[in-house]
């Protein structure tokens, strides 16, 4: 019997804790000897990429895992009960009520056709054997301690009537209700907006300090982790390759993919960006550009009269000038993105695009020269990519189509394309479903530069990919910027990556500019109160620079 | 194809298929007597030593009459099935890729078309076409035509918003290069699928058609209209209405197995 | 849901009605042959066909003979009967009556069973029980309605032992239980393929609903498996149902034609056959009309109940 006092025992223990998958592909092993320990009110990290069994672990812990799963060895201690030989009667009992959970995405784990008030009285209900009055009062009382401003209107709503901020405030505010002794969080911020995830952050860390709650947090984003977490455990491929106290690790780490994920994290300080442009004249301009998504039937319009046209963006006006980066950055509904498809003529627009001295006033009126010079590269490399053709029909296709290399030429300029995004030449002969989404990605931003633009659009192309390779896509594209000579507008919604790219910065907001500035001016006092907000919530991450010779593997 | 047989679906689906196949590949040239011959003796007969299926009212035996049926069934499934393919195909592309007013026009007409029921959309057809087994496969086809269209007006829609499509568009890349290369190749998955499981529909819808003798005329075997012929002697040797049966079950099965299966294997998130 | 909504579903409902009454006239009369041959033969006389042709008003150009149906829909005059003499509206309405006793039947009894049986089968997934309803759904969906109805009568209703009646209608009105028998072997007849095919649709989409977020968060909350079933898992599973059947019921009507032909059951089907057999334009086009209405109609209600059931769906 363990001599140790209850106070300093350990909330969580897992210990050697082997776990694997039975798959068609055979058995693949998940978790291989993952040790860790968390203390009442600490806050322990589990940081790692895709595949890297993070969600696993919360799985195993939780024990909700597929019959597919089994334990391979070591032991899971939750207050030091052994959670692998509970009972499923013990685990209904003891979930909810001594570990809870927060997930990554709020609007799919939300019942939708329950009130939000329902979700969070049943569990009250549960394991606090309280009234329904009683459930109710509590729950409202609970939602209003996670800063939901009318607890009892929230109550009444259905959870699509709610923000995605509300929502994992719910959730929260669910986990928090029985006071458990350990709760997970998975990613709890990855869906929200930049401002919003900032104001989840404060919660959990307010929330923290009342309860003294220990936490198990997993994120991949290490910045973010840095601000809410104790200790930390860097997982690799089911391993855990280095743990201890955050700040030590972070200050100093030790293992060579706890140094590259460090080294990933985008610098304003650490300047990537091309030299800037020496003229004034732009090479493009945005003036007064409107898209809009809904116009009502004229049925609609005549039942119901009050109905408005909604628009993405509206009244937006920019330039971007030669060889120059132009960052756009904004949350989610800004109207980003939506100035990129006006800007390529794949979404109709009201206004006018100037582009080297040519006025271009609809989206018809585009022209092939146009097209050829202004490149696109989208966010999800899954789906850039046509399925049904090789790597090298993809790349040749722009090369045809704008008669850019005769012929003969083409198969040695498309290997030329490859080794410029640092891939082998063979590829050519692949298809999409063979690569890894970093090296689809790069295949993107090799088509798109093939055109031999004038102008590259990126719109969030580092968003779904993993932390370490982002920064190798950034360095890829504005190597490439300065071998071409190319101006880009790089969309995105990190505003620390953009600092480190831009030369200049946009900031929208629903629809409409906020304003814009030079990069280096992005600290300066006379800023827009949400630009500022914006630069507050994503805090730049204090560790020591590492060498940019650090060996960071293509992927 | 491995990925098809890995399901308990799938194996069956083509377990069956290969039955029905080579019954209709070879079933003439296999079937142990001339199916119209009239073996005077042995009327009405279950199944026995000297026909293995029994015999109809006229002494024929039954497996020889299914054995010669089973070509022009499964020709007749495929054949409705392609032409409703076929057309349903193009108008569903024409819509998908027009957008806007063109598709507006087309989607209204096709839920006209669709409000009727299948079956009394195909009677009326092939009513004032006069019957016959090629009416009857016209009929069919044409029926099938507004629901083929619809599914592949949304396979279109969902290729339509794919990144690589929109890439298309903005390299300005000419609209039928965009369907031919970039749509087509991607939409024609979930068609394919959707034809192998109407595929049975049109065999049993043909099978209802002869058994109303709308379809095949006698002394034809196809397997409805030999249930339509056994009917008054049902009571009296049920078999001649219980084989036809499970014929058409059975290659109606197959087909909605294997095009179960077929889903489920271009599936990339399979849910068992 | 509002106004607004509904009358812009109405607005389509008519269009969509009006695009059918086209079609039906276009194959009526673009495809050959027509009432006045059917009703002389093929023998008759070119002058004969032709005087005929005057009576009946099938001499008339295409277009009159259009708009005056419908301008006669419009008034609730349905035309006259070709072959019966009789205004259609008569003919039709009482048929109708008889149809929606089978159809509401028919569809009660699936509703009331394939609902718990696909629900059944999610739950326990894997098991026998699953894997038949499964073979059952499959069996099911593969036999067409005439060869059900036949074997069911070799099994339930011949000569040496009629448990149920071989065909025939009786007045729901006057002796419920005696209707009841009579419209035993259709409704199973048409029930067995709809229940095949729902009750295999209710279980997947049960089981997606199974596997969700919401059901895994459900369950880490430590609600009971009772409370998980009966409270995030059904309510969800309800709406997806509800737009099954009503695909379903477009089949439903189209396999009453020929239940009722082989049953002998006096509805819409049996004088649907009758009248094409026959030619007899105004019962085929006012029949088509009131199926699709009905079908129309029913798609319209399903989707108001969607509406009510999903707080997610929103019409406006």
């Amino acid at each position: 019997m363990d001599s140790t006092p209850a106070a300093e025992r350990p909330v969580l223990t897992v210990d050697g804790y082997s776990m694997a998958y039975d798959t068609d592909e055979g058995r693949i092993e998940a978790l291989k000897n993952v040790s860790l320990s968390i203390h009442r009110g600490e806050t322990h990290a589990i940081v790692g990429e895709s595949g890297s069994g993070k969600t696993t672990l919360a799985w195993a812990i939780t024990r909700y895992l597929p019959d597919n799963a089994h334990d391979l060895g070591g032991a899971i201690l939750l207050s030091s009960e052994d959670m692998l030989a509970k009972t499923a009667a013990e685990l209904t009992d003891l979930r909810g009520r001594r570990l809870a959970m927060v997930y990554q995405d709020p609007s799919s784990s939300l019942n939708p056709s329950m009130t939000l008030g329902d979700q969070v009285t049943e569990v009250l209900r549960r394991h606090r054997a309280m009234s329904p009055q009683e459930a109710r009062s509590e729950a409202e009382a609970a939602l209003a301690r996670t800063g939901i401003r009318n607890p009892a209107a929230m109550m009444t709503r259905y959870p699509h009537e709610a923000s995605g901020g509300e929502k994992q405030r719910v959730i929260i505010a669910t986990a928090f209700a029985c006071n458990p002794e350990l709760i997970i969080f998975d990613e709890p911020t990855t869906a929200l907006d930049i401002l919003t995830a900032n104001q989840i952050i404060e919660l959990f860390l307010e929330l923290r300090e009342e309860t003294g709650v220990a936490a198990l947090y997993i994120s991949h984003d290490l910045g973010l982790v840095s601000r809410v977490a104790d200790t930390v455990s860097v997982l690799y491929q089911g391993e855990v390759v280095e743990q201890g106290d955050l700040k030590t690790v972070f200050a100093a780490p030790a293992h060579a993919y706890t140094q590259r994920l460090l080294a990933a994290l985008p610098r304003p300080q650490d300047r990537l960006a091309v030299a800037a442009p020496q003229t004034d004249t732009p090479l493009m301009s945005l003036e007064n550009i409107g898209v809009c998504y809904y116009t009502p039937s004229l049925l609609t319009r005549l039942l119901e009269p009050k109905t408005v046209a909604q628009y993405g963006a509206r009244h937006i006006s920019f330039s971007v000038r030669p060889g120059e980066l132009l960052g756009v950055v904004g949350e989610s509904g800004s109207g980003k993105s939506t100035i990129a498809k006006a800007a390529t003529g794949l979404h109709p627009f009201e206004g006018r695009i100037v582009f080297d001295g040519k006025v271009y006033d609809s989206a018809r009126a585009l022209d092939r020269a146009y097209r050829r010079q202004v490149q696109i590269v989208f966010q999800h490399p899954d789906g850039s990519l046509n399925p049904r053709e090789t790597i090298g029909r993809i790349l040749a296709r722009p090369l045809r189509l704008y008669d850019l290399v005769p012929r003969a030429q083409i198969a040695k300029r498309v290997a030329e394309l490859l080794e410029m995004v640092l891939l082998p030449p063979e590829f050519a002969s692949r298809y999409p479903h063979q690569l890894s989404g970093g090296q689809k990605q790069r295949v993107a931003i090799a088509r798109a530069f093939a055109a031999e633009p004038r102008l590259v659009i990126c719109d969030e192309i580092t968003a779904s990919l993993d932390v370490s390779v982002q920064a190798t896509m950034a360095r890829l594209l504005v190597d490439l910027q300065a071998r071409s000579g190319a101006a880009c507008i790089f969309i995105t919604h990190d505003l620390n990556l953009v600092r480190q790219l831009a030369h200049r910065i946009v900031v929208m907001r629903n629809g409409a500019i906020v304003e814009s500035f030079a990069a280096e001016d992005t600290e300066q006092t006379d800023r827009a109160p949400y630009t500022r907000e914006l630069i507050d919530a994503v805090p730049v991450l204090d560790r020591p620079a590492i060498s940019a010779t650090t060996e960071v593997p293509h992927q | 194809m491995g990925r098809i047989l890995s399901t308990s679906n799938g194996v069956a689906g083509v377990i069956l298929l290969t039955i029905v196949l080579t019954a209709a590949l070879f079933g003439p040239w296999i079937a142990p007597y001339d199916p119209q011959l009239f073996h005077s003796q042995a009327r009405l007969q279950g199944p026995s030593a000297t026909h293995w299926l029994g015999t109809d009212q006229f002494g024929r035996d039954l497996l020889s009459r299914i054995l010669n049926g089973a070509p022009s069934t499964v020709l007749f499934g495929m054949g409705a099935t392609s032409l409703g393919v076929c057309a349903g195909t193009v108008i569903g592309v024409i819509a998908g890729v027009a957008g806007g007013r063109t598709d507006g026009v087309i989607m209204r007409i096709l839920d006209g078309m669709l409000a009727m029921p299948e079956l009394l959309f195909t009677l009326l057809i092939v009513t004032f076409l006069g019957g016959g087994t090629l009416q009857a496969l016209l009929a069919v086809g044409v029926a099938f035509t507004p629901g083929m269209a619809r599914i592949a007006r949304s396979a279109v829609l969902s290729v339509r918003t794919r990144e690589y499509v929109l890439a298309a568009r903005a390299r300005g890349e000419s609209r039928s290069w965009i369907v031919l290369r970039e749509v087509l190749p991607n939409a024609i998955g979930p068609i394919i699928v959707e034809a192998t499981i109407r595929v049975s529909f049109a065999i049993m819808i043909g099978a209802t058609l002869g058994f109303l003798g709308l379809g095949a005329q006698p002394p034809s075997t196809e397997w409805g209209l030999m249930v339509s012929e056994a009917r008054q002697f049902m009571f009296r040797n049920p078999w001649g209405v219980i084989i036809p049966g499970i014929a058409i079950a059975m290659t109606a099965m197959g087909f909605n197995l294997f095009g179960d299966a077929l889903r489920d294997a271009f599936d990339p998130k399979r849910s068992l | 849901m509002n106004l607004s909504y509904l009358i812009r579903r109405l607005v389509a409902v008519l269009v969509v009605m009006a695009i059918v009454t086209v079609a039906v006239f276009a194959i009526t009369n673009v495809l050959p042959g027509n009432a006045a041959l059917m009703i002389l033969g093929e023998n008759a006389t070119a002058q004969n066909l032709a005087a005929l042709e005057r009576q009946l008003g099938l001499d008339r150009p295409l277009l009159v003979q259009y708009f005056d149906w419908v301008s006669g829909v419009v008034r609730g005059d349905l035309g006259m009967s070709l072959r019966l003499g009789l205004p259609v509206a008569e003919v039709v309405g009482s048929a109708f009556i008889n149809s929606m006793w089978l159809a509401g039947l028919a569809l009660a009894a699936v509703t009331v069973i394939s609902i718990p049986l696909g629900a059944l089968a999610a739950i326990k997934r894997g098991t026998v029980y699953d894997t038949g309803i499964g073979v059952f759904s499959y069996v099911g969906t593969a036999l067409p309605e005439f060869v059900t109805a036949t074997l069911l009568l070799v099994l339930f209703a011949s000569p040496a032992n009629p448990i149920f009646p071989a065909g025939g209608f009786a007045d729901p009105m006057e002796d419920f239980g005696l209707f009841l028998t009579h419209a035993a072997l259709p409704v199973a007849t048409l029930g067995l393929v709809l229940m095949a095919h729902i009750s295999r649709q209710v279980r997947s989409e049960m089981s997606e609903v199974l596997s969700s977020d919401y059901v895994r968060a459900a369950r880490i909350k430590g609600l009971s498996e009772r409370r998980v079933i009966w409270r995030h898992t059904l309510p969800n599973s309800m709406a997806p149902a509800v737009a099954v059947i009503s695909l379903d019921i477009g089949y439903l009507l189209g396999g009453i034609i020929v239940v009722e032909e082989i049953f002998a059951w006096p509805g819409l089907g049996r004088l649907l056959i009758y009248a094409l057999q026959n030619r007899d334009l105004p019962v085929i086009q006012a029949i088509t009309l009131v199926l699709a209405v009905v079908y129309a109609l029913s798609n319209l209600i399903s989707d108001l109940v969607i509406a009510k059931l999903d707080p997610r769906v929103r019409y406006g």
